[in-house]
């Protein structure tokens, strides 16, 4: 039962977060194996199993100890490295490099990323075309299965898919973590407000040069993907970019600041995510009555979503990307998990499984596939 | 006013979990229904173009494509004509291509599929180089770059 | 013939681009000061806007006239191809830390130059010098697409490099009627600093590609 004026734990017993982990585990099961369970071979059956149990013991976990963040942020992490490590051992499986062919590109097989989205806006509406060399249909991460994926999380979680969907985010999130306290603590706020700026500028000039120019010039992780190969000048100081915005922005401002700097100050998708926050049924909220100011939840915040004055007023801007780390560090679950319309303070408890339902089944089932991919990689290498 | 609110709140929140629950069993459809769009097809400067006509030499068969100039709002200076070779190709390619059909050749294009090297040799005004030459999963393709006036 | 370089092509992008960053340097500057006077005296919405076209024609003509000047100094002292090279290349980065610079330091007692012309005393003068002096302000965006302009091989494309700059900086003069009511000015005029600081940015690395590819080809 929620009762708003005083603090109420989110951790449950051990049955209790057992009876609630079970929905997921059937759904997930569905989900990860299709429906159709095959356990010929030996090693995707490992990999399958470990990351099915693996997944769901963190979601009990999550149940159990009313801690959200560090349980999410095990599987946001793995998803990040693992996906890293699929395309590029794929790469050089298949081309001997890490770096897209021109075959690729005149055969249109490049795989598509949510990050183009911003930049095919425009001139898909103008020219109702897409202008990425990828497949709309069939093969790996075609454009149609990735928007119409992107688009429902972006609907239901908003700037959530950043912290549960992103399979970038877990580089800076888990770079963020190396150290127990930040050696820079003073940023000034304005910064949050740069992926707009790199929004506007990618869009214009995608739609005015008809090339996706984020991916193309200044996306930090071609350097764990594919990036074109140094030729000439221009695609050296293009590697020289990409590898300079990741040690940067991806490693080394996280590691001292503790933030998800990339993430938080270059990422246009990041920007498109923050103003969706606004139709988003699932929010942070601030329950006042509990609320005795520590400002814990300030300093926590990675993505740079909340303020003193804001905390003072009740409320969390729309740069929330609702991976709980303030709710985690919250001894009084004053700041929680919410449903817009429902008053703050309110069906704590609801809110929150509901929403962990939600978020954490599309983080599951979309990471899975890179995951047992990994597992079985490594399973065949091992043994 | 608040129970109202309440109660949308809560039935949108309901409505995410039915999406989120039918999203990955319904990929398929769902992405199949979105590709039919009509802006779901890959811009000509990425996909090369239609093909505007095909030539057969025993296996192989040359297929020249329309020339691309797209743009944003309107066609741009500089474009390029994507032409393809599929099936069984030789060892040396030589081939003199009409691209626009007007009975005037525009360009030799030479491919070496062995080492591989590539060259054009422009013929009209409004061939400009070669661009991208690879070998390909179909056989070989080549984007000749071209500007509208010569 | 060889593949034109990023730094060569996208010759409307790049200016567009420029001018559209610029364009939030100019109106932070010198909006409050040009909108009390555009906005001023009696006459309605279509005096308005015949101020405000009449403030955006005087800026275009003279973005042409400077069009003509860069190309023909270009013409003039970038004869070689390694001097158009490297110059270019290094006017660009060097403008482009000055814009950079001119970004983070734009709150700091920035002064409008168009302030000088609040004392004309004939009001009808006033769009048009105050299209004059936005226009030969020499800010560093300026700067840029004068080298831009100076780099082109016609005049055909400096002129468009030029009307690609006016139109991305008049982008944000459109709605300068409307100044008083936006809620969000700050956020607005910060999202115009980064914009500025990262079209600098662009400028740099195109300017680093001219001279590196300089001297490799000798």
């Amino acid at each position: 039962m929620d009762n708003s004026s005083i603090a109420v734990s989110p951790k449950k017993t051990f049955g209790k977060a057992l009876l609630y982990t079970l929905p997921m585990f059937l759904v997930t099961f569905m989900f990860i194996t299709g429906g159709k369970p095959d356990f010929s071979d030996p090693a995707r059956t490992v990999a399958i199993l470990v990351t099915f149990f693996g997944m769901n013991l963190l979601y009990f976990l999550m149940h159990y100890s009313g801690k959200t963040d560090r349980y999410r942020a095990i599987i946001f992490v793995i998803f990040a490295l693992t996906l890293s490590f699929t395309l590029i051992r794929n790469m050089i499986l298949i081309r001997n490099s890490m770096s897209f062919s021109q075959a690729d590109i005149l055969e249109c097989k490049i795989p598509f990323c949510h990050l183009v989205i911003p930049m095919m806006i425009l001139p898909a509406a103008l020219t109702k075309s897409i202008i990425f060399p990828g497949t709309i249909l069939g093969g790996f991460a075609d454009i149609a299965s990735m928007v119409v994926l992107w688009l429902a999380a972006t609907v239901v979680l908003g700037r959530g898919f950043c912290s549960w969907g992103c399979f970038y985010g877990g580089w800076d999130d888990g770079f963020s973590r190396l150290r127990k306290k930040p050696l820079v603590k003073k940023i000034s706020d304005s910064w949050k407000w740069m992926p707009f700026a790199v929004l506007l500028l990618v869009a214009l000039t995608a739609a005015l040069t008809m090339i996706p120019t984020y991916c193309n010039w200044i996306c930090p992780f071609k350097a764990v993907t594919e990036f074109e190969k140094v030729t000439n000048v221009e695609s050296a100081v293009k590697a020289g970019v990409f590898i300079s915005l990741f040690g940067g922005l991806v490693v080394a401002l996280p590691v001292v600041t503790r933030k998800r700097t990339q993430c938080s100050f270059l990422c246009p998708m990041g920007a498109i995510s923050t103003l969706s926050n606004r139709i988003t049924p699932f929010t942070m909220k601030i329950d006042t009555n509990a609320c005795t100011q520590c400002f814990k939840c300030v300093d926590s915040c990675p993505m740079f979503a909340l303020t003193r004055e804001g905390i003072k007023e009740g409320t969390v801007s729309m740069f929330c990307s609702k991976c709980g780390k303030c709710m985690d560090s919250c001894s009084r679950n004053a700041i929680h998990f919410g449903i817009r319309g429902v008053p703050a303070g309110t069906r704590k408890n609801f809110s929150r499984n509901l929403f962990l339902f939600v978020s954490f089944l599309f983080m599951a089932v979309f990471s899975s596939q890179p995951i047992v991919f990994t597992l079985n990689s490594l399973y065949n290498l091992i043994f | 006013m608040n129970k109202i609110k309440t109660t949308a709140g809560i039935t949108w929140a309901f409505l995410g979990l039915i999406l989120m629950i039918i999203l990955f069993p319904g990929l398929s459809g769902f992405s199949k229904s979105f590709g039919t769009l009509p802006f779901m097809k890959i811009n000509p400067r990425y996909s090369g173009g239609e093909v505007a006509f095909t030539q057969s030499a025993g296996a192989c068969t040359l297929a020249v494509h329309k020339p691309v100039f797209n743009g944003l709002v309107r066609d741009r200076n500089t474009g390029f004509v994507q032409v393809d070779w599929r099936g069984k190709i030789p060892d040396q390619i030589r081939d003199t291509i009409d691209y626009d059909n007007d009975n005037v050749p525009d360009f030799v294009i030479a491919v070496d599929t062995k080492k591989p090297a590539s060259d054009c040799c422009p013929l009209s005004g409004r061939v400009t180089g070669l661009g991208i030459s690879s070998r390909t999963s179909f056989g070989w393709a080549a984007r000749i770059n071209l500007r509208k006036t010569p | 013939m060889n593949e034109p370089t990023l730094a060569e092509k996208s010759l409307m992008t790049d200016s567009f681009i420029l001018g559209l960053s610029s364009g939030s340097a100019c109106l932070v500057t010198c909006g409050m000061v040009m909108f009390p006077y555009i906005m001023a005296g009696r006459g309605g919405v279509m005096k308005i806007v015949l101020d405000l076209s009449v403030f955006l024609a005087t800026r275009l003509v003279i973005y042409f006239v400077l069009a003509t000047l860069a190309w023909y100094f270009g013409q003039a002292f970038l004869t070689s191809g390694i001097v158009r090279t490297f110059v270019t290349g290094s006017l660009y980065v060097m403008f482009a830390i000055i814009l950079i610079w001119y970004s983070i330091g734009r709150k700091k007692n920035m002064k409008c130059p168009a302030a000088i012309v609040t004392k004309v005393e004939d009001k009808r003068l006033v769009p048009v010098l105050l299209g004059v002096v936005n226009s030969i302000g020499f800010c560093p965006a300026l700067l840029l697409i004068l080298t831009k302009g100076a780099a082109q091989g016609s005049l055909a494309q400096s002129w468009l490099a030029f009307l690609a700059f006016f139109t991305g900086s008049s982008l944000w003069f459109l709605p300068l009627p409307f100044a008083g009511k936006l809620k969000k000015k700050q956020v607005i005029e910060t999202i115009g600093i980064f914009a500025t600081g990262l079209a600098g940015a662009i400028f740099i690395i195109k300017g680093l590609i001219l001279i590196t590819g300089g001297i490799l080809n000798g």
